[in-house]
C-alpha cells in the first residue's frame, strides 16, 4: 500500500482516511532505518516527524481542511537550517551545529503540515557532482548497472535528496541547485528535478554556496509533485534581498499538458559527437514526441555555450570563498583551539573543510585577489551577460529549450580519481541556466542498455515555470516512465 | 599560471588555511589545471559588455530599518564553542 507514494497519492489516502499520517511516517522511518547502507540520511528526525504526523491526524479527525502537503513525509538536503535539528552542510566544520531558526523554505513546508523525516547527505557545502565530497561519506545510488555490480554515485550535490526519493525513503525531497545540483542527481536516479528561476525561492536560512546562483527546488517522482512543492516553497521573502516581488502562482492547479503551437528550441552547440549514443537517441525521441504532440521543433544557437563552464568556475568559487569566510570557529561550528586568533582561524578551517571545499576557496581567493579581480571575476560576470543575452535572443523565437540533462549516466563510486576539471564537465548542460537565472527541469526519459536512468532537460524564460511544468508533464504522460530500482540494499 | 609552493602558500595564507606538504603538492597541481581551464576566457572580447552580478532583473530590496528581537542571547550562544557572561570568547587579540 505504501509503495512508491507520490504527494498527490498520499494526500488522497489521508483525505479518504485510508491510513493515518502517523502510520505513513512510521512506515517511512522504518524503511530509512533498514536502508542505512545507501547513506542517504545524516540525521533522522523521528520525533519531530511523529509529532507533525499526529498533528495532521488531529486536523483530519476534527474534519479540518487539509492541504496537499499535510502529513506528507518529506526530507531536506542538509543545507537547509532546521530549528532544533542538526544541520551540517555535510561538513565537519558544521558537524555540531543545531540551528535556533528555520529556513524560509522549510518553514513554508512546515506551516503546510509537511512531515520532515530527516536531513539528507550531500556534497560538502554543495560542492560536487558525485556526493563523494561529503564528510559523512558517499551516498550510494539505488540504481545498479545490469551488467556490473559496482556501487554507483547518485550524482550531486543533492545526492541524498535524489537517492532517498529513488529508494522510496521519502515521498519527495528538497535540494539546492547552484550549477546542476538538483537536475544532475535527479537524472542519475530516474526522477524529476526542478531548479526555479533565481529569486523565485527565498535563500534565507539555506547555507550559502554561491549566492548569485543558488536556488532551492524539489526532487520528486512526478511533475505534479514538483508543481505542488514549487508552489509550497515559492514567494517573496523580505529576509532575502534578491527575493522576487512577483506573486506566487498556482502551479499545480494550472498544470496543463498541452504543447500545441509551442516552439521548442534545440541548441546546436549542445550536439556533440562525444555525447553517448543512447543519450543522443533519447534526445531525438523527445524531439519526435514533442513534434507529434503538436509542438514545433526548431534548431537554435546559443553561441557562447562553451564559455559557461569556465565562467561558472570563476563566479561560484569566488562567491563561495567569500561566503565560507564566516567559518572561523568563533560563533558556531568546529573550533580548533590555538594560542592566537589567526592560528585558531587557520587550524579550524584546515581541520573543518574537506579537499574540494579547500580547492574552491583557494580558486575563489585567487580570482578575487588584488590584481586578478578584473581579469577573472569581472570578466566572468561580463561573460555571464553574454550568456544571458544568448538566452534572451533565443526566447524571442522559442518558448522553451530542450537538451540532455547530463553528458553521462551514473558512474562507479570508486572510479579512479580524475582531474578536478574532468569532474566539472559533469555540469556542462546544467550550468548555463544558473548563470542566466532561468528555470530548468530534468525529466526521466528511460534506461540505457545497462539499465541506468537517463534524463532530459527543459529550460524556459525567467518566471515561466508554469510552461516548464506543462511541457514536462506532456513528456511524462507520453513516455509513461515508471520503473523503480530493485531493492538490493535491504 | 603555474602554481608553485610559494604562490600556493601565499594564497593559503590569504584564505586562512594551513596546508600540509601532501595537500600543498596536490593543490599546486589542481590549481594549475583549474586556472588553465578558466584562462580560456581571456580569448573572448568583452570590451563593451557590462557585468551581470545576478540575473534577477530587479533592484535589491531593503527592509525598513525596524529593530527586531527574534533570537535571544541564549539562542545566539547555543552553538558557540566558548562563551562567558553572554559574550563570545576568542584567544587574546591585543597583547
Amino acid at each position: 500500500m505504501l509503495k512508491n507514494l507520490t504527494i498527490e497519492g498520499t494526500a488522497k489516502l489521508l483525505k479518504d482516511k485510508k491510513i493515518s499520517a502517523f502510520e505513513i511516517a512510521n512506515s517511512y522511518i522504518k524503511e530509512i532505518k533498514e536502508s542505512k547502507k545507501l547513506n542517504c540520511f545524516i540525521t533522522i528526525s523521528e520525533e519531530v516527524a511523529f509529532d507533525a504526523a499526529k498533528k495532521t491526524d488531529a486536523r483530519i479527525s476534527e474534519n479540518k481542511k487539509i492541504g496537499l502537503l499535510d502529513g506528507v513525509p518529506l526530507a531536506y538536503k542538509d543545507l537547509f537550517c532546521t530549528n532544533n535539528i542538526l544541520t551540517t552542510a555535510s561538513s565537519k566544520i558544521l558537524s555540531n551545529f543545531t540551528p535556533t531558526y528555520e529556513s524560509t523554505v522549510t518553514a513554508n513546508c512546515k506551516s503546510q503540515g509537511a512531515v520532515v523525516l530527516g536531513k539528507l547527505n550531500c556534497d560538502e557545502f554543495a560542492m560536487g557532482s558525485t556526493n563523494k565530497t561529503s564528510f559523512y561519506g558517499p551516498v550510494i545510488n539505488p540504481w545498479k548497472s545490469s551488467d556490473k555490480d559496482d556501487e554507483l554515485v547518485p550524482g550531486g550535490s543533492s545526492g541524498g535528496s535524489a537517492a532517498a526519493v529513488a529508494a522510496d525513503l521519502c515521498v519527495a525531497s528538497l535540494g539546492t541547485d547552484t550549477g546542476g545540483s538538483i537536475r544532475q542527481p535527479a537524472s542519475f536516479t530516474g526522477l524529476v528535478g526542478l531548479k526555479p528561476t533565481y529569486g523565485r525561492v527565498s535563500r534565507w536560512g539555506t547555507v550559502a554556496f554561491a549566492s548569485s546562483l543558488d536556488q532551492a527546488g524539489p526532487i520528486s517522482k512526478t511533475v505534479e509533485d514538483a508543481a505542488i512543492l514549487l508552489e509550497a516553497i515559492s514567494g517573496h521573502d523580505n529576509k532575502d534581498s534578491t527575493s522576487s516581488l512577483k506573486a506566487n502562482e498556482q502551479f499545480y492547479a494550472n498544470l496543463n499538458s498541452s504543447v500545441k503551437g509551442l516552439k521548442i528550441g534545440v541548441p546546436k552547440e549542445y550536439m556533440s559527437d562525444d555525447l553517448p549514443e543512447e543519450i543522443q537517441n533519447f534526445w531525438n525521441d523527445g524531439k519526435k514526441i514533442l513534434a507529434k504532440n503538436g509542438a514545433e521543433i526548431v534548431e537554435i544557437s546559443l553561441p557562447s555555450t562553451s564559455t559557461a563552464l569556465p565562467a561558472y568556475y570563476i563566479i561560484a568559487p569566488a562567491e563561495a570563498s567569500s561566503n565560507l569566510s564566516r567559518y572561523d570557529g568563533v560563533k558556531y561550528g568546529l573550533r580548533v583551539q590555538e594560542k592566537n586568533l589567526i592560528d585558531m582561524y587557520e587550524s579550524t578551517r584546515s581541520e573543518g573543510f574537506g579537499n574540494e571545499v579547500k580547492r574552491r576557496i583557494m580558486i575563489g581567493t585567487y580570482v578575487l585577489s588584488s590584481g586578478y579581480y578584473d581579469a577573472y571575476y569581472i570578466k566572468a560576470q561580463k561573460i555571464r551577460s553574454i550568456i544571458k543575452n544568448d538566452f534572451d535572443s533565443a526566447f524571442k523565437n522559442v518558448d522553451a529549450i530542450f537538451t540532455p540533462a547530463t553528458p553521462n549516466t551514473a558512474f562507479p563510486i570508486n572510479r579512479e580519481e580524475v582531474d578536478p576539471v574532468q569532474n566539472y564537465l559533469n555540469d556542462i548542460f546544467t550550468v548555463p541556466a544558473n548563470l542566466a537565472g532561468l528555470p530548468a527541469i530534468s525529466i526521466p526519459f528511460g534506461l540505457d542498455n545497462s539499465g541506468l536512468p537517463i534524463g532530459m532537460q527543459l529550460i524556459t524564460n525567467s518566471f515561466e515555470e508554469q510552461m516548464l511544468l506543462n511541457i514536462a508533464k506532456n513528456l511524462q504522460d507520453t513516455l509513461n516512465f515508471n520503473v523503480q530500482p530493485t531493492q538490493w540494499w535491504k | 599560471m603555474e602554481f608553485d609552493k610559494n604562490s600556493t602558500l601565499k594564497l593559503a595564507k590569504l584564505a586562512r588555511l594551513s596546508l600540509n606538504d601532501e595537500q600543498l603538492d596536490s593543490l599546486e597541481k589542481d590549481l594549475t589545471s583549474i586556472v588553465s581551464f578558466i584562462d580560456q576566457l581571456k580569448e573572448i572580447n568583452t570590451e563593451k559588455i557590462d557585468p551581470t552580478s545576478n540575473s534577477l532583473n530587479q533592484d535589491l530590496i531593503l527592509r525598513d530599518d525596524i529593530a527586531e528581537n527574534k533570537l535571544s542571547n541564549e539562542d545566539l550562544l547555543r552553538n558557540v564553542p566558548d562563551s562567558e557572561l553572554g559574550f563570545f570568547v576568542v584567544p587574546k587579540v591585543i597583547e
